[in-house]
């Protein structure tokens, strides 16, 4: 069965090519979301395997989102920007760690997964 | 008579009421005994009205006048002098009660008896309004070029670094199906070429933000072409010297247009703006003059504010004259001599 994946982003493009290129990779995005307020909402209603979940987001960032979701599904944090410190504070606050969007792919996140 | 050849009384005279500093002698009780013109202006007592009285009440706030007739006390008394030959800053009164700050020295004169005191005094006031518009200035250019790498770093994370980052999932998409689907890669490869010339154009924008090429290859004659041809509104450009002139000069009338023409265009509602740049006398004159709704202000936005520490920072004046209905002059004069 597809690893189900709900993308949490404000940037359109990005999140039809994510879309794109993870489905082409076996996964299955069951929905998106545009702020940290609707990516919450999303991922308890929809229960996905995994929260692609942006760092930069128009109302809180990634990990705030990451903090109040962590406990229900897989994250995994992403960001144009890049940080060494990211990964560390990423797994600090819940999610399964970070991955640089030039880097994304489904085998990076199938990586991180627990 | 010459001056110097003058009875010292005269020329004492003379030195009193041509000084621009307030001069003001008291004796040892504190009472006035000479007060020059330029206390009269500065205090707004006249010399008939003030000799006579006791200094203290006159032009010391109420909080430093214990403080004042006591050390005037201590001293006649014998005390060691605190305040004598040495310049000092206190705060004084006007006659009217309102204070300002004062730059003030005392000697004492030398003579049999008891000791007469001449203070001279300056009024400072628009020395610590300089000083103080210095250190705004300062903290607002500061503040200015900090907001300016914020901005700057936004706009390439919302900007090139997507759409780079858009060429890169693609490419790793059309890798991915090199084998099997040919046609799908030739998409793939032609949005990615796409999302790269995006990123191109947008990299170039920014880069021409942050410092014009053409202004650095071409001088200010091709920098403002450009500027009016990327306005976006009618511009018409008049004047501009060919010569080559200080690059901080040029810089600073590029961006004095440049702000201008981002106002009208945003703005003024104006159909029509003409850009004037006169090279007279060792200063560089830079006008743009449209014909819009006018009402703005030099406090009205960062932007104008910015450019006047920008044009204030290499010793220049901007003005603007925009009354509400007629349109905008915004008007600045560079000094050109390096």
């Amino acid at each position: 069965m597809a690893t189900t994946v709900l993308i949490v982003d404000d940037h359109n493009a990005f999140r039809s090519r994510a879309k794109r290129m993870l489905e082409a990779e076996g996964f299955e995005v069951v929905g998106e979301a545009a702020d940290g307020a609707s990516g919450v909402d999303a991922a308890k209603r929809l229960a996905p395997d995994v929260v692609l979940l942006d760092l930069q987001l128009p109302d809180t960032t990634g990990f705030d989102v990451a903090r109040a979701i962590a406990g229900e599904t897989a994250v995994v944090i992403t960001s144009t920007r890049d940080d060494e410190e990211y990964d560390a504070r990423a797994r600090r606050s819940g999610a399964c760690g970070f991955v640089s969007k030039a880097e994304l792919s489904g085998a990076a996140i199938e990586e991180l997964l627990p | 008579m010459a001056l110097i050849d003058a009875d010292p009384s005269v020329r004492y005279r003379a030195l009193l009421l041509a000084a621009l500093d307030c001069v003001v002698a008291i004796d040892h009780t504190g009472r006035v005994i000479d007060w020059n013109p330029a206390a009269e202006r500065t205090f707004g007592w006249s010399a008939a009205e003030a000799v006579g009285r006791e200094m203290g009440e006159l032009i010391v706030p109420p909080a430093l006048r214990e403080r004042h007739r006591s050390g005037l006390a201590r001293y006649v008394a014998g005390g060691e002098p605190v305040v004598l030959d040495r310049r000092i800053e206190i705060t004084a009164m006007r006659r009217d009660g309102s204070e300002f700050p004062c730059e003030l020295t005392i000697t004492r004169i030398v003579q049999p008896g008891d000791p007469v005191f001449v203070g001279y005094l300056r009024d400072i006031t628009e020395r610590h309004l300089a000083e103080a518009e210095l250190h705004a200035s300062r903290a607002r250019i500061v503040s200015a070029a900090d907001e300016a790498r914020r901005r700057l770093e936004r706009d390439l994370h919302d900007g090139a670094q997507q759409h780079l980052v858009g060429l890169a999932l693609t490419l790793r998409l059309a890798r991915r199906k090199l084998g099997s689907d040919p046609a799908l890669v030739g998409e793939l490869l032609d949005e990615a070429l796409s999302d790269l010339a995006t990123a191109t154009d947008e990299l170039r924008e920014l880069a021409r933000g942050l410092h014009p090429a053409v202004l650095t290859e071409g001088g200010l004659q091709p920098a403002l072409a450009s500027l009016a041809k990327r306005a976006g509104i009618p511009v018409t450009i008049a004047d501009v010297p060919e010569e080559r002139l200080p690059p901080t000069v040029e810089i600073t009338a590029y961006f004095v247009v440049a702000e201008a023409l981002t106002n009208v265009a945003r703005y003024a509602g104006a159909s029509r703006t003409d850009v004037s740049v006169r090279h007279i006398g060792g200063v560089l004159h830079v006008e743009v003059r449209d014909n819009g709704r006018g009402g703005a202000t030099m406090n009205g936005g960062s932007g104008l504010r910015g450019l006047l520490d920008r044009v204030s920072a290499i010793g220049g004046t901007l003005f603007v004259e925009s009354p509400e209905g007629v349109g905008t002059l915004l008007r600045a004069e560079l000094p050109c001599a390096s």
